[in-house]
């Protein structure tokens, strides 16, 4: 659905299915350079179980229209009043990549009941090669070629695809381009200085869930696994590929997230 | 450890790993017409369109869907659909696109199916074509209407072999927010990747060269994913609500997939003009050896131009990598690999000695096909246009004396042997 938010034309994915706010609300959050895209096999998959889906376009990505935020807690502070102007209020909040950046942000401020975080790919500080920095703003295409070929794992040389006929690179590269040419740019920055992660992850007080990738290049897994010892019981998964789990294991990730909220019904 | 594999390595390994189980190393021929669900919930997701996978074998097939990501990836585009022939490959474009009432423009110089479809058929449903010279990007622009939806031509033109000029047209659609499809038969992605130069869609005739071997029927079309299809008005069944699954939006769901996502749960469901998955094999077999056969498609047809330019018996021939050829300028831009291998050529003596060279020449095959590895003539006036006189296939672009040669992979020498004994059959009749 596309609404009018803070001046600025806002897509929200919502699965297929119409936002209902007397249900649980599952609001997933797109990494750097991404868009609702990044979740294409989650956010149809969840609206069709039941729950709420929310899958917002940040400003300057995919469908949205605005000036890209510039720091995480912007980023935080613009999905919190967001969801207060959907009128969410059970939240399960599902990050992947800056997307957990985000997410880690928002429980220090959510003012919507938060039931559970979700860290895809995530941790606790994504650190951005300079040479990377330099590139997204030279050449935002080529930065954004690069992140897809080092974000997937061997399914992504190989053209491997869970879904018939689809290649990971090639859906990659184009999803990315939906993107105003300055989004990619922000966002790398945004995550390369943030660096409140380490309280805010010993802040988080809701259940939560961590899946990562053992082939990861973006965020590693060593990097995940030291953020999640800063987590009080956090159930942790790991799956086989590389950054862009979602739709390298999508069914994977869905079964654990699936099996995750259940415990919280 | 990502790779980012070039070309060759693609057209053997794209679409496939060993799976752990069997360790298969070729791609298994899952022969089956459907698929076991682990649940109903499992079987409704796929339905639905929540996740990929395999439901029906009409709709998508684990053999055929390694054909798909492995012509994806040497095409560098977002998605590929497989289905039974070249033709289907079009239909199934241009009813995923195109409404009654709507209007297209395409070359003028093309496959008679190609124009067939559009001349004839699709008026019937009441979408319109207007054919214009395809070397003339202009005439292209000027064509362009308010409810034109594509723009339709072919690389390199059959049986004319006019070559268009791709990065200027795309230009032109990209202006006016219509997709340029192209037939990339005749190129392969080997010669040439349109979507680099601008081009929305792909379609081909995988039995050509891509398949190679004259042993089976398929069509593919890739989607580049580098257009978009958000304006509602323009394209209302793909970027609107669609009827199928409680109205689903294909553009705001699968973004640069919503072409090829709306021809599965639409053409292919609705149509069913679904492949093989024996003949998809067979098409990667193929596909294995393109570099290696192109290589030599091109190292064999210059090899026969040079052969056929020399020739006392030989009145005219036309080939884009010729100077003499008016679309040379353009094919050494587009196509710096070679423009093929297809060659036209006349013979001295007109209808007659056209008939004489085909029935005497006895390693290259008389029949209707191109691509193949193996040398293919076919003599248009005494053959498909044999009805026609010689005045209407000159105003269909043909001349009664024309052969078309698909040049193969045999040893040069025997090619051009073969054609000397052609040669001396027609001598001995001019006599």
């Amino acid at each position: 659905m596309i609404i009018n938010f803070k001046g600025a034309k806002t897509y929200i994915g919502t699965g297929g299915k119409s936002l209902d706010v007397s249900k649980m609300t599952l609001c997933f959050l797109h990494g750097a350079g991404q868009n609702h895209l990044s979740f294409i096999q989650q956010a149809r998959f969840f609206a069709y179980k039941g729950y709420s889906v929310v899958v917002p376009d940040m400003p300057a990505h995919g469908f949205s229209d605005g000036n890209p935020c510039k720091s995480i807690k912007e980023n935080a502070e613009w999905i919190n009043d967001l969801l207060v102007e959907l009128n969410l209020k059970d939240v399960v909040v599902i990050g992947h990549s800056q997307g957990c950046l985000v997410a880690l942000e928002l429980n220090r401020i959510l003012k919507s009941s938060l039931e559970a975080l979700i860290f895809v790919a995530g941790s606790n500080e994504i650190p951005v090669n300079q040479f990377l920095l330099d590139l997204s703003k030279e050449n935002p295409q080529k930065a954004s070629e690069m992140m897809v070929t080092w974000g997937h794992g061997i399914d992504g040389d190989m053209s491997i695809n869970k879904w018939p006929g689809h290649s990971h690179y090639g859906e990659g590269n184009n999803i990315m381009c939906m993107n105003k040419s300055t989004a990619l740019r922000y966002d790398l920055h945004a995550c390369n200085d943030y660096s409140d992660g380490i309280d805010a992850a010993k802040n988080i007080k809701v259940p939560a869930l961590a899946v990562l990738a053992k082939n990861d290049q973006m965020t590693p897994l060593k990097s995940g696994l030291k953020f999640l010892e800063l987590i009080k019981n956090c159930e942790t998964h790991t799956l086989d590929c590389g950054h862009f789990l979602p739709s390298e294991r999508p069914m994977e990730l869905n079964s654990i997230i699936n099996s995750f909220l259940s415990k919280l019904k | 450890m990502s790779e980012n594999y070039k070309f060759d390595t693609l057209s053997l390994h794209a679409g496939h790993i060993p799976d752990k189980e069997t360790g298969s190393r070729a791609v298994p021929i899952y022969q089956t017409t459907s698929y076991v669900f682990n649940s109903t919930e499992e079987a409704a997701s796929l339905y639905n369109m929540e996740v990929g996978g395999h439901l029906y074998t009409r709709i998508s097939n684990p053999t055929v869907a390694a054909l798909e990501q492995r012509l994806a990836a040497l095409e560098g585009g977002a998605s590929a659909l497989a289905c039974s022939s070249g033709m289907a490959a079009m239909h199934l474009v241009v009813s995923a696109i195109c409404s009654s009432g709507d209007h297209i423009v395409a070359s003028s110089k093309m496959y008679g199916a190609n124009i067939n479809l559009l001349q004839h058929t699709m008026p019937r449903f009441g979408v319109n074509t207007d054919f214009v010279n395809p070397n003339d990007p202009e005439a292209i622009k000027r064509a362009i209407k308010p409810n034109t939806k594509l723009v339709f031509g072919e690389v390199i033109g059959n049986p004319g072999l006019d070559i268009m000029d791709v990065p200027e047209i795309a230009k032109i659609c990209n202006s006016k927010n219509i997709p340029l499809v192209l037939d990339a038969t005749f190129n392969t992605p080997y010669l040439m990747q349109p979507f680099k130069h601008g081009a929305n869609i792909i379609v081909h005739s995988l039995t050509k060269w891509l398949g190679g071997h004259g042993i089976a029927i398929g069509g593919a079309i890739v989607n580049g994913g580098n257009f978009d299809w958000g304006d509602k008005d323009k394209f209302p069944t793909i970027s609107g609500p669609h009827f199928a699954l409680g109205g689903i939006s294909f553009w705001e769901e699968f973004g640069p997939s919503a072409l090829i996502a709306k021809i599965r749960a639409e053409g292919m469901y609705n149509f069913g003009p679904s492949l093989s998955p024996t003949n998809a094999f067979h098409l990667m077999q193929g596909i294995e050896t393109l570099p290696l056969r192109m290589k030599k498609h091109i190292e064999n047809t210059h090899s026969i131009l040079d052969f056929l330019v020399n020739h006392e018996m030989v009145e005219w021939v036309k080939h884009p990598d010729l100077e003499t050829h008016p679309d040379h300028e353009v094919a050494k831009r587009i196509l710096p690999k070679g423009s093929g291998s297809i060659v036209a050529f006349g013979i001295k003596g007109g209808r007659e000695a056209g008939k004489a060279f085909i029935e005497s020449v006895q390693l290259a095959s008389h029949l209707a096909n191109v691509g193949d590895a193996k040398t293919l003539l076919i003599h248009p006036g005494s053959t498909t246009h044999s009805h026609l006189s010689s005045e209407a296939m000159k105003e269909g672009g043909l001349t009664d004396d024309m052969i078309r040669l698909s040049v193969g992979l045999e040893d040069i020498n025997d090619i051009t042997k073969d054609f000397e004994r052609g040669f001396r059959a027609v001598k001995k009749l001019n006599k």
